[in-house]
């Protein structure tokens, strides 16, 4: 189980990942062919190779069109995608200062705690964004450029946030029984940036 | 209770909430949703709200920054530019009293300058500097005292993850906010060195010396660094001068540093994989934060709380400048406790609205970009201040021999640095502004 866990969570962030990865290749090519264009047009190159510049500008090459938009949808499924592999590595920002002081007992106890609060509230946002899938899929939005609907991109966001809410579910159930054993096999995590 | 008395409860609530361990992001979340709860006398408020909010947050175009930077300075760790900026800056200054740790301030804000992230550069540059700081006699608090506050300057020296959330909180500009930022980011540099040379003045006895190096040799590592320049120039001047959007600097930036680290055969697929787990955990940890900072600035917001506050202060008819001076002082007790990050979402908000209020004799606009420095400043003086100094964790792990408390003692040097910086860019706000008139 806990290996499933673990290969589900780093599959998600692998995933999310190479969003990540194609993301910042199509922004690179769009700004590579915005300067493009932008040379073709000045007056420098007409003056100095009118051919290349009207070669250039008939490539039909240009910034990408709706780039933004395929980024928007693109990176809401890559951070809903890489919320799982935080959650097990208990990578969340905390303040420990306090705590520390307190017995081992009455920490992992404030741990369950937070695991279960943190758990619902993923579960919470996964159903509220299902809510918001159906009425995008209802009213039939689509986004401005390309005209691709935005149910589309809700509904990747809300199948990593589905898978989100189940590996949450599993973190929940190892610190409770964690709570009861006294045993704990994940990470007791800390403060990072 | 009115909205308004709900808003004031919440921050202790959320305080004690945070002081017990629950995640930063978890605890505004929950205030969040508690305090539209309770202001609106039930749940279809917020309901309602996240059915968009959590997206509309997560594929906000101008937050897409956070995870290219981030994954840039992955790849510029991997790519193997610190050994070359050490190198370089070492082969310059090595000679000189106390001349490698100066050596590791330098290659420092090198690295800061394509990456925007101050663990990250305290760690990378730890793992190159450390050895050879021991290697030629520093004592161990006192070089890892060095790159903690050296660490700083990933975060000081633009980019800056934090300064984008900042312009994002503030509707400011980000390529005004990190061309201010350059200047005091250089001070800080230059002040660090200052340090150094004041400390082992002081402390004969904690840095070893050793011959120059060859002209030659020096003008070869110089030229090893290329790449770094060619990265920087391209991101945050192509930013600056509006070539592109700060998204798309961010992108050009991660390539570029892909580009090297490729290059230089640093990236293996299994490399690749490593940069974008680490990527990954922090992406989420940062926008889990925004996600719960979000909702409860809106439930802010709702409880009039940030209006009244500045309506407070302006009738007490404080002067603008113990005002500023206050806030200042408080972020930096706080920023012994809290992430910088989590403290600008949680603050920003509240402070802001304040200070736009305050007259300092400047137009809004060079206000808001002046006091985004010296919050960004503060802030990070917490990331070296005992007891929770975030650098000064990372760095003790790297090297188990010195005992935190030497590293205590040798950085309060550097501390007392930061603060004549703060109290130098209070004084003369046109430091910060030099660059954008």
């Amino acid at each position: 189980m806990a290996v499933l866990a673990t290969r589900l969570a780093r599959l998600m962030a692998l995933l999310g990942g190479a969003v990540l990865l194609v993301l910042i290749a199509i922004t690179c090519v769009s700004v590579l062919g915005r300067g493009l264009n932008t040379f073709g047009h000045s007056a420098l190159l007409g003056d100095l190779a009118p051919g290349l510049a009207e070669a250039l500008l008939a490539s039909g090459v240009g910034a990408v069109t709706g780039d933004f938009e395929i980024v928007e949808a693109g990176i809401a499924f890559a951070i809903f995608a890489f919320l799982p592999i935080c959650q097990l590595s208990a990578g969340h920002a905390t303040v420990d200062i306090f705590t520390d002081q307190l017995p081992a007992a009455v920490n992992r106890v404030l741990v369950a705690v937070c695991e279960v609060a943190l758990t619902l509230v993923v579960l919470l946002i996964a159903w509220r964004l299902f809510e918001g899938l159906q009425g995008k899929y209802r009213n039939g939005e689509t986004t401005f450029l390309l005209q691709f609907p935005v149910w589309w991109a809700y509904g990747a966001s809300f199948a990593a946030s589905v898978i989100a809410g189940l590996i949450a579910l599993y973190a929940a159930g190892v610190r409770l029984s964690g709570l009861l054993t006294g045993r704990d096999d994940l990470s007791m995590g800390g403060m990072q940036q | 209770m009115s909205p308004l008395e709900l808003g004031f409860w919440s921050f202790p609530v959320l305080l004690v909430m945070i002081f017990l361990r629950v995640p930063i992001g978890l605890a505004m979340f929950l205030c969040g949703i508690g305090g539209l709860y309770f202001s609106t006398g039930g749940s279809a408020m917020f309901m309602a709200k996240l059915k968009s909010e959590t997206y509309s947050t997560f594929s906000s175009y101008s937050l897409t920054i956070i995870p290219m930077f981030l994954l840039m300075g992955q790849f510029a760790t991997l790519s193997g530019m610190s050994t070359a900026l050490f190198k370089a800056a070492e082969s310059w200054l090595g000679h000189r009293r106390g001349g490698v740790a100066m050596a590791a301030v330098g290659a420092c804000a090198g690295f800061g300058a394509i990456c925007g992230s101050s663990l990250a550069t305290a760690a990378t540059m730890s793992k190159v500097a450390l050895p050879e700081l021991r290697r030629y006699g520093y004592s161990g608090g006192f070089s890892t005292a060095t790159l903690a506050a050296g660490g700083t300057l990933g975060i000081l020296i633009p980019p800056s993850v934090i300064l984008v959330i900042y312009a994002i909180l503030t509707e400011q500009n980000i390529a005004k906010l990190f061309a201010a930022a350059f200047i005091p980011g250089l001070l800080a540099a230059a002040g660090y060195m200052i340090t150094i040379s004041l400390y082992v003045r002081r402390h004969p006895d904690a840095a070893g010396t050793r011959e120059p190096t060859p002209y030659a040799e020096r003008f070869s590592a110089l030229i090893d660094v290329w790449p770094v320049l060619l990265v920087f120039g391209l991101v945050v001047g192509g930013i600056y001068l509006g070539w592109f959007t700060p998204t798309e600097g961010a992108a050009v930036g991660a390539a570029g540093t892909a580009a090297i680290a490729l290059a230089r055969r640093a990236l293996s697929w299994s490399r690749l994989q490593e940069s974008i787990i680490a990527t990954a955990q922090n992406t989420a940890m940062i926008f889990f934060i925004i996600l719960g900072a979000a909702l409860y600035n809106g439930f802010l917001a709702l409880s009039q709380v940030p209006q009244e506050l500045s309506a407070w202060v302006v009738g007490q008819g404080f002067s603008a400048w113990t005002v500023l001076t206050l806030i200042l002082l408080f972020y930096l007790v706080f920023g012994c406790l809290m992430d910088s990050l989590s403290m600008i979402l949680l603050t920003i908000p509240i402070f802001f609205p304040v200070v736009s209020l305050l007259d300092f004799g400047m137009s809004p606009e060079h206000m808001a970009i002046w006091f985004g420095i010296l919050v960004l400043i503060v802030v990070e003086v917490g990331l070296i201040t005992p007891p929770v100094g975030m650098n000064l964790f990372i760095i003790n792990v790297m090297d188990r021999e010195t005992p935190i408390s030497e590293t205590y003692k040798a950085v309060l040097w550097f501390v007392t640095s930061d603060i004549v910086r703060v109290v130098l860019l209070v004084l003369f706000p046109s430091i910060t502004l030099f660059l954008l008139y």
